[in-house]
């Protein structure tokens, strides 16, 4: 499996998803192509959780939800410190949970790097 | 379309159960049964069996449990289903029933919720109730019920000035409740104080998903709720008068919760109250009494703003003033809520409904809610993707 997330780009109005949906929620519309969803985001709000689901290992980890700039919401896991509503942060892929015989990769956000 | 209305409520003590699943829906069943009247055996007269369980396949390796629940119960040749709509799926199973009648095809319908949960980790639990998110784009960050509703409460304290006290406060005030609810779980009300003021409330009251606290979390819970419906148009069969199911609303939102266009909007909890409130004919200033489903306290603020009995933004407001206890203008919870009556997932719905029955019949004890004539129960599925709401009013 390919490290890298995508949005889904509906081929008859141009809206962007993520994740990947049967019918656009705009149009209506059925076929979608996949383009690569990275790069800088806004933290829009997130959260430190201590009580894990089963099938992880650590005593807490931070979550996330963010917008990048072509619009599309994510939620993702959060590896970073001094959170603030509205900081910028950055998309990187990792295995975000390990499975029995496959890694699940997705969105892990670091905080962006200072300009 | 026929009338219907509720003829018998019963809802075993929620917490841990000494039964197997099928058995302790059997135990809210025959107390609803008894209460409506019916006897059974033959000639017992229920035509249809719905029950609502979430969790049974994954929890309790059982399908098909409405089945076996007519039969121990002895009610074949009655229909039966099992109804599964994640957390709403009590309120889903109480409308199924209401369907069933309203229609014309059946005249009474047995309607119990149950979850039995604590057989499992409170680490299991939390990852089965993830279950219900999306499994890509959610569940598989380890993201969960209670992640969201952090990340939710986050934002509804920067926009609308909500604060960790104000969730105490809802916390404190359910926990008064349900000291006053024989079947609520948690029978012991915290110090407001000790939870949210003390130097030690981080050691005492920690977060599990900031800025949610122990106390702003439900607990895992076992549980059966039941009722008994029946047409209006038969209710001299029965011993006491039914409550009426006035109106029904239920509404859908996007599955992945970071797609919602407002993110502090719950519109699924919008549309399925002015569904309900258009269909009774009746507006939220004329509601006396609600069950909101505070799996979480900030939900219970929320969806008391999002279903009109508030302003928007001003749910936590009413909560400082006292006027969502019992004595105040709209109390909120008076079962104690999920928060301290427990949330036995797929029984909440139920539960709700069986609380606002025994608070329109005056059935309520030290919690009732004097000359209570119309009640509203929210309950909420998924983090808020699918609603049911419920409005029930006493038959003058």
């Amino acid at each position: 499996m390919e490290p890298r997330m995508y949005a889904y780009r509906c081929t008859a109005c141009g809206k962007l998803f993520h994740p990947a949906r049967a019918v656009c929620r705009e149009c209506g519309g059925r076929e979608f192509e996949a383009v690569p969803l990275e790069g800088e985001g806004t933290l829009l709000t997130y959260t430190r959780v201590y009580a894990l689901p089963e099938g992880y290992m650590k005593p807490w980890l931070g979550f996330g939800i963010v917008e990048f700039p072509n619009g599309v919401r994510v939620s993702g896991q959060l590896n970073a410190e001094d959170l603030a509503v509205g900081m910028k942060v950055r998309a990187t892929v990792g295995v975000v949970k390990e499975g029995v015989g496959r890694d699940y990769y997705g969105f892990i956000f670091e905080k962006a790097a200072q300009v | 379309m026929r009338k219907v209305g509720i003829a018998g409520v019963g809802h075993t003590k929620f917490g841990r159960s000494e039964v197997p699943l099928v058995d302790m829906l059997a135990l809210a069943a025959l107390e609803a049964l008894d209460d409506a009247g019916i006897r059974t055996g033959k000639g017992h007269g229920v035509d249809q069996v719905f029950v609502a369980s979430m969790g049974a396949g994954l929890l309790n390796r059982q399908s098909s449990v409405a089945s076996a629940l007519v039969d121990t119960l002895n009610l074949q040749p009655a229909m039966a289903e099992t109804v599964e709509n994640g957390p709403a799926s009590g309120a889903s199973a109480v409308k199924l029933g209401y369907m069933g009648i309203a229609s014309g095809m059946c005249d009474v319908a047995l309607v119990v919720g149950g979850e039995l949960m604590r057989v499992v980790t409170g680490w299991e639990a939390t990852d089965f109730v993830a279950t219900m998110l999306h499994p890509d784009a959610e569940y598989a960050y380890g993201l969960t019920l209670p992640a969201f509703a952090g990340m939710f409460t986050r934002l509804y304290m920067d926009k609308y000035g909500v604060t960790e006290k104000d969730l105490a406060m809802v916390a404190v005030k359910n926990h008064e409740h349900a000291m006053h609810n024989p079947v609520a779980h948690i029978q012991l009300v915290p110090s407001f104080h000790a939870i949210i003021e003390d130097e030690d409330a981080p050691v005492i009251n920690p977060y599990v998903a900031e800025p949610l606290r122990v106390y702003d979390v439900c607990p895992v819970s076992d549980g059966a709720a039941a009722v008994v419906l029946c047409a209006m148009d038969l209710a001299d069969r029965f011993p006491k008068k039914p409550v009426r199911i006035a109106g029904i609303g239920q509404a859908t939102d996007t599955h992945v919760v970071a797609e919602r266009e407002v993110p502090t909007d719950l519109l699924a909890v919008r549309l399925a109250a002015q569904r309900a409130y258009a269909m009774a004919g009746l507006k939220p200033e004329d509601i006396d009494v609600a069950e909101l489903h505070d799996a979480f306290t900030i939900l219970e603020i929320a969806i008391s703003e999002e279903a009109g009995l508030f302003p928007r933004g001003e749910g936590h407001l009413a909560v400082r003033r006292g006027e969502t206890r019992v004595g105040g203008r709209i109390p909120i919870n008076t079962s104690g809520g999920l928060k301290a009556k427990g949330h036995p997932l797929g029984a909440t719905g139920v539960s709700q409904i069986v609380e606002l029955v025994r608070q329109l019949r005056g059935e309520a004890g030290g919690r009732q809610v004097e000359g209570a004539r119309h009640g509203l129960a929210v309950n909420f599925g998924g983090f808020g993707n699918n609603v049911v709401a419920t409005i029930l009013s006493k038959e003058e």
